[in-house]
Formats: structure tokens, C-alpha cells, sequence
């Protein structure tokens, strides 16, 4: 049997990955410590990390944007709702009898319909939902100089930030999980560490695709 | 022209005297109390575990044991403790020794005694403990 | 001719240098022969070779009217201040302050008790409601220009130092030594903390007993006790803050400055601000490292984070007087006096029951600089509560408050239960109606309250009263600041404090319950789909 691999994840596009999975994570610990939820590094310190660590994801956000505008990958998150239907059969019922996935990854379209989905709420609401928030809490101080004191009260700022990491946290579990979804539980996450995910050879499409003998 | 020259001369030779004609320190209390309380004080409640206060004697009894010049029951000069040598040696830790590190011994002395005249038992403001 | 006037200012010039050089050798030569006359370089005038000065005083007045020969407008400028007055109309309130009409729950009032209060009048002989304020020898130049710490003032005189030997109190074999004013006037130079502090390290009665943040640990203090204070270091005098002119001190209590928006004074600035406050020196955005801090000032005084505790200094405060157990005789019928483990008086029959403390955290409240009091004619509403000596204004939502530290003095003082009023009792004193000789309340409240002008129904009752009293002193060196977790935790120093959002302190108990569940609904969700994935796996 023939198995194909195609390069689907780019270098930039898994440290992209890796450090903002990271540095998310980092930042749920630290920013839950502040919240008040436990005590781990210490009010002080926690504060000072989540900053450290907020001011370099949006570092790194900034990249990334880069990235997507200029080699088009953004178009990998255009939503579709074909075949949405399919992936959810899937997961209720299909994953539990081995049934053939519905999706096939190519380059061109490596997330399937409900990654996407996730992906862009992600990234348009989730993620700018705690920039705001948390760029209003970094600058409180110059509320009064932007004019925004008449309107902004902190404990909403406070709680929106806090009901975005929620958010966060939720897709984070659910995200982890579902990296043992893919064709075999450690496909998602070979693809996202070595770049290739290997498909079967009458499967695969034209572009990227690379044959190798078994 | 002869009178300028007269008054030239007189200006400065009695600038020069006046300048130069003797007249003992003034004692600063309260540089004194700084370094008494700072110096003295600090050690003696961290070593000793008992504090020194001016009013435990009077003003005699303050001026003998300054004469007397003896400290730790006669081992050493209590002078030892206001030379510069010492001060340099403990300026790194003490503040007082650090702000006046280069105080003549011999006025650090009078001010530190002006304080313990001014605190003793029968001084003008008995100083306890401090 | 010409030649010649030139060779005589040349001789002359020459001659100059030399008497120049003469006066440098004599400087360098100093510390060797120790007999050069040092020239003073704190002052221009050395007090002690003025001819006025060169004699003895009989007493206090005798030597103002010496200052006045030189110093004309002196003692003039002092009438025009509290110092002198002690009296000050709030121009918030309207409202006549001062200690002429103040009550404190400390030793109540002045009234009826002059001879004793007003050793820390800036003046000589208040001894009466009748004093006359227009004397100008009677303004008491040496109790702030002393320098020799020796001046002092007993209580008891009327403002006049000791001119003989006497023993205070009567019959505690404390001998009090007449001043030597002479040798005081001659060494009269710039206000220091010792002068300051000589009245206002002991307001309330004693050492430390008022303020909290003011002790006699502050005259020469080390850098841990006080930044600025710190005599081995910037050594600041109380003038150096409440930069004054014109004899009036500037930064009073009465009328505070809860927030300078202002930043750092700079010279030739001349609008009238309060320049004892923080930001006249180190403007609004003092914090360099850290700038999240300048941020806080936005809420928070200076003084709620840099001064972590009052009474630092070894010397207690009195954090509650409660006169109401006063009057108990031991059992040896004389007045019973009550002492802690290290021998500090905790009851006294004068006085009744105190609580002192060291290191003591300060309380919170939001505070914007308006004080109202309850003066003794103020009709109280109801006395089963607690009434505020002094109500500070402040809210977090006038824009003009910020979070401060206080010293909460709390007690139980005399009122009248007829008339409902706040009451001046006549506690010092060797007359037969003060409370200190006789233990007797309603003729020492009559007395005082006579004095006051103002009606005793002879029915009196004592009621909860508070004081608040703002810290500014005992700034701590930055590490010693309060930190973070000190206030940003649920249990900590701001717990009470309402209007603010604190990181750590606060959270919405909803928002926290929704998003626990949903994380953990979303991690059972997907720990039952993979035991199910895994269950149906092994079927196969």
C-alpha cells in the first residue's frame, strides 16, 4: 500500500501554533491567579507575567496577520457550512464506528468545516474580545485622557476579560481533544509538529502531494 | 592716596588676624545625637541586648568616662569608636558613620558628648534609653 | 601722578591677595591649631554677637522684645496665624475650627484648662479666655527658633518656660530646670523637627498620643522610620514640606489636599498651592519602573501605599480613649493608675481606660479634603452610636477623592443628655472644680463649659465618639511600600473599601460560576466521547 504525505502546516505556521498555544496557556494560568482563583507565582509576579506574556502573543498576532495577508492562507479560514453537516454526524456518530472521516485535508483546504468555524470565532471574537478588554485594563490610567471614563467602568472591562478567558479555556479543552480526531488519534497532531499529514495514495490530490513506497 | 594705601594694608592684615584668632569648637548636639544613637545605641542593643541611655549619669560621671577614655571594662579606648578608621571600617552598614565619615575625631567626640551633657541625669533634657 | 596712584592700587591690590591668602592659610590650618573661628554657613547672623542679646532675660517676653528691635514685622506676622489664633474658618464649611472651639476625643478642649494647653501656644501668658492676642511680646519667638533643644515649655505656665526650679507634676520629684535664655536667644536659627515636634510630637497629652504618624522618634530618625526625616540622609526638616513664609506653615490638617492633580511645583509658580503634598515635589508620575503604579495614583493617595504602618518609631499611639471608666480609686482610696507588662499607663482614674498600640495598619476611606466637625454647640441626634468628632467627605465617584490611610481615634467622651451636646470639661488645673484634682464630672463640665459660654443642664452621659486623623508622615522606603497582594487579595488591607474594582479582591460570583461550568461541561463532554471512542474501539 501506497501512503502520500501532503505538507500542509509551513514552518512559520507551527511555531506560529506552538507559541501561541503556549503562551494561551501561560496566560490562562497567570490571568486565573489575578482573577483570584488560586495562588501559584503570587499577585505581583502573576500580574507582571500575564503582561510579559499578553504583549508578546500580540507580538506574535502581528506576525501572524503578516503571514496570512501575504501567502493567502487567510483564505483557509473563509467559512463554509458545506459538509458541516457530515463533520457533526461525524463526531456523534460516525467516530464511534470507525467510520471513514469526511474530510480530506489538502493544501488548499486544511481545516475542515467546523475547524474553520472554530478557528475564525477564535479569532475574530474570542481574540479580540481579550485584546480590548485587556488593552482597556492595561491602560487605565489614560481612560480620562481618551475620554473613555465616562463610559468604561472597570469591573465590566474586568469581567469581559474574564468571560473571554472562559471562552478561551473552553476551546482549549475542547481543541485538545479533538486532536485525536483526525484519521487516527495522532495524525492532527503528527501534521502540526512535523508539517505533513499523510493521506491515503487514491485520496490524494494534485498539488504537494509526495509518494513514498511502503 | 597715602590714606587708600593705609586702609589697603589695615583691610587686610585685620582680615587675617580676625580670621586666625582662636576660638574653640561649637559642638553640634545633634550631630551628636545621630551618631550616639546610631553608632553607640544600635550596637550596644544588638550586642549587648541592652540599651545605653545618657541619663544613666551625669554629667560628671559622662565627663569622667569620656577622660578615663576605656570601653568593654578597660579593654579598650572608647575613642576607637569615633576614629575615622572605624567609622570607614563600618560605613558600608551605617549610616551615620557613612554621613560623617570625615568628621575630625575630635569634633565627632564633643558633639557626641554635648548630646550625653544635654541627656544625662542631670542634664538640661534627661535623655532615656536614647 | 597717574603712575603713581597706579603703583598704590597695584601695592594695595597685592596686598589684598596676600591678606586673601592669609585668610586661606588660616582656613587650612584649621583643623590642626583648632582655633580659627569656623564662619557659620547656616546662617548670616550669628544671634550671639548682637549687643541685644548680650544679657540675661527674666523671662519669655523680655527676649521677643529684643528679636522685635531687629525683626519689626515678626510678631505681627504670627497674629495672623493659627499658630497664634487657634482659630481657622473652614472656607468649605463655614465652619469655626481651631483649638479655641475644637473638640477631640483626646483631652477633650482648652476651655477651662489654658494654663495647661497652651504651653504649645506660640505665645506667653494665655492663662484666661481674656488673653489678649494684639501683644506682640507676647508671641513666643524661641519655642520655633530654638536650637539648642533645650527651650522648653511646662505644662501648667501658661506658655512661659520655667524661670525657677520646680517640680512637675507636683510631687513626682521630676525637677524642671529654668531655661537659659540667654544662651537660647543667642543660638535662635531655623525651625528643626525638635521645634516642631515640641508641641506637635506630643499633641493629645504625650509622646505620640495624637497623630500616629508624629513621635519624638522622628527628631532624629533613620531612613526605615522616614525617607525625607532620615538624618542621615536628606534629613528634611517639617519646613522643607510646609515651605513657609511670612510665619505662616502651610499644610494643615483642617483643610487637606486629598488629590493634587498639579505635578511638581517649579520656581516662579505663583498660584497659592498646598506645597506639603507629594506630587509638589515628585509630580504625578512619580513611579519610573514601574508605570502601572502611576496609574494607581489615580485612586489611591501616595500615602495608602508608601506609609505601610504609623507609630514605626518605637513610640505607641493612643488608638482609643474611653473617659467613661475615669474616677476608680484603688484600694487604697487614691486614684487608680493601671500599667501594661512594659510599664505604659493603660488606665488612669484622671482619665479612664486607653488602648495604645505600635505599628499599628492604618485604616482606609475614601477622602476628597472636606472635614466636617461636631462642635460643642452641635446638637447631636441620636448618642447610641458612634459620633464623628470629624466626618471626612469622599466618595469614589466625586472624581475628587482618593483611597487614604487614617488614624482612627476612637473613645467615649462626657455630652450632655439634656441639651445633647458635646461638653467641655475642666480637667486641669489646681482649682476646685477641675476633674484631674477632684474626680467630680459634672462640676468640671460646668466649669468648662461656663468658660465656653454655653448652657450645662447638669446631666451629663458619655458617648462612642471617632476621630480621623490623615497620615502623611513615617514614608516608608519603596521596599518597605505596601505590596501588591496586600490589597489585591479578598481578606486584605482594602477589603472594605466600596467603588473600585480590585483585581483579585473582586469578582462577579455569576460570571465565575458560568464559566467554571462551561469548562467543565465542555471537559466532560469530551471525556465521555472518548470513552465512548475508546469502549466502541476495543468492541471491534
Amino acid at each position: 500500500m501506497t501512503a502520500n504525505r501532503i505538507y500542509i502546516f509551513k514552518r512559520f505556521e507551527r511555531f506560529w501554533h506552538w507559541a501561541q498555544a503556549a503562551l494561551i496557556m501561560f496566560l490562562l494560568l497567570t490571568g486565573f491567579e489575578v482573577h483570584g482563583s488560586y495562588r501559584l507565582f503570587g499577585f505581583e509576579k502573576a500580574v507582571a507575567y500575564h503582561t510579559i506574556a499578553a504583549w508578546t502573543l500580540v507580538g506574535l498576532w502581528v506576525f501572524a496577520i503578516f503571514w496570512h495577508l501575504t501567502t493567502g492562507e487567510w483564505k483557509q479560514y473563509v467559512p463554509t457550512m458545506q459538509k458541516v453537516d457530515a463533520m457533526i454526524r461525524y463526531y456523534l456518530t460516525g467516530i464511534f464506528s470507525n467510520a471513514p472521516h469526511p474530510f480530506r485535508v489538502t493544501t488548499l483546504k486544511k481545516h475542515n468545516p467546523l475547524q474553520r468555524l472554530a478557528y475564525l470565532g477564535v479569532m475574530l471574537f474570542i481574540g479580540p474580545l481579550t485584546w480590548i478588554t485587556g488593552w482597556f485594563y492595561i491602560f487605565y490610567d489614560q481612560w480620562a485622557d481618551w475620554g473613555a471614563d465616562g463610559f468604561l467602568s472597570l469591573e465590566w472591562v474586568a469581567y469581559l476579560h474574564t468571560a473571554a478567558a472562559f471562552l478561551m479555556l473552553v476551546f482549549l479543552i475542547v481543541h485538545v481533544y479533538l486532536i485525536t480526531a483526525g484519521h487516527t488519534p495522532a495524525a492532527h497532531l503528527k501534521a502540526m509538529i512535523t508539517g505533513w499529514e499523510e493521506v491515503q495514495a487514491d485520496e490524494s490530490a494534485a498539488a504537494g502531494i509526495e509518494q513514498r513506497g511502503a | 592716596m597715602k590714606s587708600r594705601f593705609a586702609w589697603t594694608v589695615a583691610v587686610a592684615v585685620l582680615g587675617a588676624t580676625a580670621m586666625s584668632a582662636a576660638t574653640a569648637y561649637e559642638a553640634d548636639w545633634k550631630r551628636g545625637r545621630i551618631y550616639y544613637r546610631q553608632v553607640c545605641t544600635s550596637c550596644h542593643n544588638t550586642e549587648m541586648k541592652k540599651p545605653v541611655s545618657p541619663s544613666d549619669r551625669t554629667k560628671a560621671e559622662w565627663g569622667a568616662y569620656l577622660q578615663a577614655d576605656k570601653h568593654l571594662k578597660g579593654k579598650e579606648p572608647v575613642t576607637r569608636y569615633f576614629s575615622k578608621q572605624y567609622r570607614d571600617g563600618i560605613k558600608a552598614s551605617n549610616a551615620a558613620a557613612a554621613k560623617f565619615a570625615d568628621v575630625p575625631e575630635k569634633e565627632l567626640l564633643e558633639d557626641v558628648k554635648a548630646f550625653l551633657n544635654k541627656g544625662a541625669k542631670d542634664g538640661d533634657s534627661p535623655a532615656s534609653c536614647s | 601722578m597717574k603712575a603713581d596712584r597706579f603703583r598704590g592700587r597695584l601695592t594695595a591690590l597685592m596686598l589684598g591677595g596676600l591678606g586673601v591668602i592669609g585668610i586661606g592659610v588660616g582656613h587650612a590650618s584649621m583643623p590642626d591649631s583648632g582655633s580659627t573661628p569656623p564662619v557659620k554657613l547656616n546662617t548670616t547672623a550669628d544671634h550671639a554677637r548682637f549687643k541685644e542679646l548680650q544679657r540675661e532675660f527674666k523671662s519669655g517676653p523680655e527676649v521677643t522684645k529684643a528679636c522685635l528691635i531687629c525683626h519689626t514685622e515678626a510678631a505681627r506676622q504670627v497674629h495672623r496665624t493659627k499658630h497664634w489664633t487657634w482659630e481657622f474658618v473652614n472656607p468649605d464649611t463655614g465652619q469655626r475650627l481651631g483649638k479655641k472651639t475644637l473638640v477631640n476625643n483626646y483631652c477633650v478642649s482648652i476651655r477651662a484648662n489654658y494654663p495647661f494647653c497652651t504651653a504649645c501656644h506660640v505665645g506667653y501668658g494665655w492663662q484666661d479666655k481674656d488673653f489678649d492676642f494684639t501683644s506682640e511680646q507676647n508671641v513666643d519667638c524661641l519655642v520655633c527658633h530654638d536650637t539648642t533643644g533645650d527651650y522648653r515649655k511646662q505644662p501648667g505656665l501658661s506658655g512661659h518656660p520655667a524661670s525657677e526650679e520646680r517640680e512637675i507634676p507636683k510631687g513626682s520629684g521630676n525637677i524642671v530646670k529654668p531655661v537659659d535664655l540667654r544662651k537660647v536667644a543667642q543660638k535662635v536659627g531655623k525651625t528643626s523637627r525638635d521645634t516642631c515636634g515640641a508641641c506637635h510630637f506630643f499633641g493629645g497629652g504625650g509622646d505620640g498620643v495624637k497623630h500616629g504618624d508624629l513621635d519624638s522618634s522622628l527628631s532624629a530618625p533613620d531612613k526605615p522610620l522616614d525617607v525625607h526625616m532620615d538624618a542621615t540622609g536628606a534629613d528634611f526638616t517639617c519646613a522643607t514640606c510646609h515651605a513657609t513664609s511670612s510665619h505662616d506653615i502651610p499644610g494643615s490638617r483642617y483643610t487637606p489636599t486629598a488629590m493634587d492633580k498639579k505635578g511638581a511645583m517649579v520656581r516662579g509658580q505663583t498660584d497659592k498651592r498646598n506645597p506639603a503634598t507629594c506630587q509638589s515635589c515628585h509630580g504625578v508620575t512619580p513611579h519610573k519602573v514601574q508605570a502601572r503604579l502611576n496609574a494607581h495614583a489615580r485612586k489611591i493617595a501616595c500615602q495608602t501605599c508608601h506609609i505601610p504602618a504609623m507609630a514605626r518609631g518605637g513610640v505607641p499611639t493612643k488608638m482609643s480613649w474611653d473617659w467613661s471608666t475615669a474616677g476608680k480609686r484603688g484600694p487604697d482610696g487614691k486614684p487608680l493608675v493601671v500599667k501594661d507588662e512594659k510599664g505604659r499607663v493603660i488606665y488612669d482614674a484622671k482619665k479612664g481606660d486607653f488602648v495604645i498600640a505600635e505599628n499599628v495598619m492604618p485604616e482606609y476611606a475614601w477622602f476628597n479634603g472636606h472635614v466636617t466637625y461636631t462642635l460643642v454647640g452641635d446638637k447631636l441626634e441620636r448618642t447610641d452610636g458612634v459620633i464623628g468628632i470629624n466626618r471626612i467627605g469622599g466618595s469614589p465617584t466625586d472624581g475628587k477623592s482618593r483611597i487614604w490611610p487614617f488614624k482612627v481615634s476612637r473613645g467615649a467622651q462626657p455630652y450632655d443628655s439634656v441639651n445633647m451636646n458635646l461638653v467641655t470639661p475642666h480637667t486641669a488645673g489646681d482649682t476646685p472644680t477641675a476633674y484631674w484634682k477632684h474626680l467630680d464630672w459634672a462640676e468640671a463640665i460646668e466649669t468648662g463649659m461656663e468658660d465656653f459660654g454655653l448652657p450645662f443642664s447638669g446631666k451629663f452621659d458619655f458617648v462612642q465618639t471617632e476621630m480621623y486623623w490623615p497620615l502623611s508622615h513615617m514614608v516608608a522606603p519603596k521596599e518597605k511600600a505596601v505590596g501588591c497582594a496586600e490589597c489585591h487579595s479578598r481578606d486584605g488591607r482594602l477589603k472594605d473599601i466600596k467603588g473600585v474594582y480590585l483585581p483579585r479582591r473582586d469578582a462577579a460570583p455569576w460570571l465565575d460560576l458560568l464559566g467554571w461550568s462551561a469548562a467543565a461541561l465542555a471537559l466532560l463532554g469530551v471525556l465521555l466521547h472518548g470513552g465512548l471512542r475508546i469502549v466502541r474501539g476495543w468492541r471491534e
